[in-house]
């Protein structure tokens, strides 16, 4: 593949200059405060702003880069730097939102403020969360977050990818990589099978005579055919899926034996990639937002918390029917819940949205498929109007065009959320 | 209490789609941009939309839906479209 379609250098690299927040005071527009800088927040913000530049928008967020999970499973199997998927907020704040590096962690419905760790409290006539997840520790027995520097769950990008990245690369050759996948719902539907063709990408390359097992409870999951399809053409017999029916449901770990216990029985694995159960981050359960199984119901026409009004959730925390927990969803979602606040703002009906959804996955360099999808709101939640997977027994091709346009659907999502 | 407009907007919907609400174009466009983004976004493969002629669009669209044009991926994503809204992406994406 050529160099100039994957290089993602000089479009999101990330700069490491420290904003300053404006010392302004308050002026007379609305003022909506945004919780969270991934793809659904940096979405949220920069279209309410650009919808409505006299808001106020304020984003609030934990940390100074933003590492996607997207592309992240390319630096596991060493396509891709961390460098590529590291970007900054200096782009964002350039459009005139308040960057704030602060956690938030308070939200009071009623008065409508938000606090944040460091004393800060923001007043908000709107506000946006879009936290992600946050792990269930405990979940699955045997794995809390010491266990997770063991048996890394890279399921948050940063210092959690290059955890996995290097035990890789000190596994002997006829090593055993495990991968315990998650039940449903969960981030990235086809991310843990995407990491699987990564993984075997470099093992082929580096370590041939190596193996990986995937455990998971489910007995299907996104894209299975296509996944399949391109392990035994790309990697024959080297990944082992075993699914629910076949005992695949990991009931315990155990890091110091470095041990996986599923319903079929134990199995020793030289790397072990455990990706916990979920809920929605943990603000969300602060504000209120969240139901008994710990995620946001929403009011899909404007994103509003069905729970507290004046709280718009996005992304990965909250229920979206058909749409899959996704960048695409979230970026999405937030643009819809953008029209909707700033309509609400001037007192106009929140226009009908339109949702939309694509993901690719690459599990060899030049070899790409996706899942797509096009959502309206209904009474009863999200639901989809047309969609599908790429074809199977595409040409080499198509597989070829699906992996540049990953790169294209990347360089895009980077500048519509954060540029 | 906000008037839910899918109840009207389910009467106006073809039969070839789900009875869903019509969203504005504008809604559906801001979708499209995500893939075919502006020049800035630094994109290499996926073809630019902006400015793209209309007439040309609808027969693209069109044709991916109805199965008369090659496509990896929009081939599926047309068929969420009325001709009608496809009519209306193309005028929009036309005087950009």
């Amino acid at each position: 593949m050529p160099t100039t379609r994957r290089s993602l250098l000089g479009t999101g690299l990330a700069a490491a200059a420290t904003l300053a927040l404006p010392a302004v005071a308050r002026a007379a527009g609305p003022r909506v405060v945004v919780v969270g800088g991934g793809f659904g927040g940096g979405t949220a913000a920069k279209y309410v702003k650009k919808l409505m530049p006299a808001a106020e928008v304020t984003l609030v967020e934990r940390d100074k880069q933003f590492v996607t999970c997207p592309f992240s499973n390319y630096v596991i199997g060493g396509m891709e730097k961390m460098q590529t998927i590291t970007h900054g907020y200096e782009k964002i704040a350039k459009r005139g939102v308040t960057v704030v590096h602060d956690e938030a962690v308070g939200v009071d419905p009623v008065a409508r403020k938000v606090s944040l760790k460091g004393g800060t409290v923001l007043d908000y006539d709107r506000l946006v969360l879009s936290p992600g997840i946050d792990f269930v520790w405990g979940g699955l027995e045997g794995y809390d977050e010491a266990a997770s520097e063991i048996m890394p769950h890279a399921w948050k990008a940063g210092p959690q990818t290059l955890l996995l990245r290097k035990q890789l690369e000190a596994m002997p050759d006829g090593g055993t990589v495990i991968i315990v996948a998650p039940a449903n719902p969960f981030r990235c539907p086809p991310g843990p099978y995407e990491r699987a063709g990564m993984i075997a990408w470099y093992l082929k390359n580096n370590k041939p005579k190596s193996k990986i097992l995937i455990f998971d409870p489910k007995e299907t999951f996104s894209k299975q055919a296509l996944f399949f399809e391109a392990y035994e053409s790309l990697y024959p017999g080297m990944i082992q899926w075993v699914g629910g029916k076949q005992g695949g449901k990991v009931t315990k770990v155990s890091p110091k034996e470095m041990t996986v216990e599923a319903e079929f029985g134990e199995e020793k694995g030289d790397v072990i990639n455990v990706i916990p159960p979920q809920r929605a981050g943990k603000i969300a359960q602060v504000a209120g937002v969240t139901d008994e199984k710990g995620w946001c119901p929403i009011d899909p026409r404007t994103m509003e918390s069905t729970k507290v009004k004046g709280i718009h959730v996005v992304g990965d925390a909250c229920i979206a029917g058909a749409m899959p927990k996704s960048g695409t969803s979230a970026n999405s979602q937030a643009r819809n819940a953008a029209a909707a606040i700033v309509a609400m703002l001037e007192g106009k009906e929140p226009p009908e949205p339109s949702f939309a959804n694509t993901c690719y996955s690459i599990v060899a360099e030049g070899y790409g498929f996706s899942v797509t999808g096009v959502y309206g709101a209904t009474p009863e939640g999200i639901k989809e109007i047309a969609g599908g997977v790429s074809k199977l027994k595409a040409p080499a091709k198509d597989r070829d065009l699906e992996a540049a346009y990953a790169y294209d659907w990347y360089r895009g999502i980077i500048y519509d959320a954060l540029g | 209490m906000q008037r839910h407009p899918w109840i009207i907007a389910a009467a106006l919907s073809i039969a070839s789609a789900p009875a869903l609400a019509a969203p504005t174009v504008e809604a559906i466009a801001r979708n499209c941009v995500v893939c075919h983004g502006p020049k800035e976004a630094g994109q290499v493969e996926i073809p630019k939309i902006a400015n793209y002629p209309a007439r040309k669009m609808v027969e693209m669209l069109t044709g991916f839906r109805d199965g008369q044009k090659e496509a990896t991926i929009m081939n599926r994503i047309s068929k969420a479209f009325t001709d009608e809204q496809i009519q209306a992406l193309a005028a929009h994406f036309a005087g950009q």
